[in-house]
């Protein structure tokens, strides 16, 4: 019995799209592993250092210089036979000399004014450039000064958190009075094993420096920043404990 | 220690071992010949239905046998059972009709026969991918968890050659050894649902033309007498 069964053909591509969606759902949809964020360190800055390389862009040209003489040497008007004539001709010749002084004088005053704005404007770049060169070592500075603050922050924050790390661990013993400190010097290992615990100044009550010397052992491993490039400040601690922090 | 490892599916099945991989494969063929069932039997059982419902509506608006006999509506569509239980009928009907000397319940009785072969052969039809579906539906999950046990042996003996055993070392073996599990059961739990509801379909539409094979008997043993 050989019957055409127009379904089969569809039932094989709907068969092959669920398989293809569970398929797209487990590769996508399904991540089991948690990524820990990345931690980075980012200085936000109001401004940008102007870069110096980029100064000399958009220089305003000096105006051309006007090379087109006023017409004043139009021929003069066709004498006219009259008895002004001269004394024209005359006014004439005096306006022309004039027009020339003028000329003469126009030029030189643009000539000098040229000179002055070419000078202004070396000035201006040089000065513009000192300023650039200002606000590099200034960013450079700022930065590091920014840097400076971040790790500060940062190691009086992981000073912090092994001063409460050892704080918890610190069994008080119940006799006594009062909140004296007791200090220690800890000399750690990279990792935030304890090497060595040193008592610098005692609280006044053995009982209580015991237990906290005891607590600075028990708290191990202590927190440490994540950047192994702080760890030196961290290798010799001088640390502070009261029983009421 | 690694901890930082790739626990993506496709990584997961990639990495598995080699049985384990035959395993996930065959599995995903049983999957998608099964899947392939539930969408063919989805289609042939709703056509049988409306094609029945068609007939049985044509069939009781009174029109004349023959003709209809003559028009046989559906009875060379695949979907068309009822049509061709009822064409098998009158056809064996008017046969033995035309020989005179037959008693009426010899006439009934080989009418009735041959709806009835007819019958055996449309419900056979029907239930042709059925028992497919219920062996993935048993069976695939029992593969999977084979699958998922070969790895996980793997997994351990892999472990024996670690000095200290870390929850590490073992957890990616057995993720990907579960994928097996996973999949096994991505294959059977529809297998099982689409066989239950199909043998169900199946089972009603089965009591339907049962039902209609005595009323049509009833309508020729009517008209038998008269002539």
């Amino acid at each position: 019995m050989s019957r055409a069964k127009p379904g089969q053909v569809r039932a094989g591509l709907l068969a092959l799209s669920v398989h293809i969606l569970f398929f797209i759902f487990l590769a996508f949809g399904v991540s089991w592993q948690r990524k820990p964020p990345q931690i980075m360190e980012v200085a936000v800055w109001q401004s940008l250092p102007a870069r110096p390389a980029s100064t000399p862009a958009a220089e305003p040209e000096p105006p051309p210089l006007k090379k087109n003489p006023p017409k004043a040497a139009e021929p003069a008007p066709a004498p006219r036979p009259d008895i002004a004539l001269k004394a024209k001709q005359e006014a004439e010749q005096r306006q022309r000399e004039e027009q020339t002084k003028q000329q003469a004088q126009r030029k030189k005053a643009e000539e000098e004014k040229r000179k002055q704005e070419e000078k202004q404007r070396i000035a201006a770049q040089q000065a513009r450039e000192a300023a650039a060169r200002k606000d590099l070592e200034d960013a450079a500075r700022r930065q590091q000064e920014a840097r400076q603050a971040t790790q500060s922050r940062i190691e009086n924050d992981y000073k912090a958190r092994i001063q409460a790390k050892i704080h918890r661990f610190t069994i008080i013993p119940p006799d006594l009075t009062g909140n004296p400190q007791a200090e220690y010097q800890v000399t750690l290992l990279p990792g935030g094993d304890v090497l060595s615990a040193k008592l610098v100044k005692s609280s006044g009550s053995p009982a209580y420096d015991a237990a906290v010397e005891r607590a600075i052992y028990k708290a191990q491993p202590l927190p440490l920043p994540p950047d192994p490039a702080l760890f030196p400040r961290f290798r010799e601690l001088v640390l502070q404990f009261r029983p009421q922090s | 220690m690694e901890v930082t490892q790739d626990l993506s599916i496709v990584s997961m099945i990639v990495n598995a071992s080699v049985l384990v991989q035959l395993v996930m494969a065959l599995l995903l063929a049983v999957s998608f010949m099964s899947w392939w069932g539930i969408f063919f039997k989805l289609f042939s059982i709703r056509a049988t239905r409306l094609h029945a419902e068609a007939f049985e509506k044509d069939f009781w608006s009174g029109s004349d046998l023959t003709q209809l006999y003559e028009r046989a509506p559906g009875s060379q569509d695949p979907a068309g059972s009822l049509a061709r239980i009822f064409e098998s009928g009158f056809r064996e009907y008017l046969k033995l009709r035309r020989q005179p000397s037959l008693d009426v319940s010899i006439v009934m009785d080989g009418t009735r026969r041959a709806m009835r072969a007819t019958f055996q052969r449309e419900m056979d039809r029907l239930e042709s991918h059925l028992s497919f579906l219920a062996s993935v539906g048993s069976v695939s999950p029992y593969v999977g968890l084979f699958g998922t046990v070969w790895g996980i042996m793997n997994a351990f003996r892999g472990l024996a050659n670690v000095g200290q055993a870390t929850l590490a070392h073992v957890a990616p073996g057995i993720a990907e050894a579960l994928v097996a599990t996973a999949m096994g059961l991505f294959a059977a739990i529809p297998a099982v649902v689409a066989y239950n509801r199909y043998a169900y379909d199946i089972n009603r539409l089965a009591i339907r033309f049962e039902s209609f094979m005595e009323e049509f008997s009833n309508i020729l043993q009517r008209q038998v007498r008269p002539s």
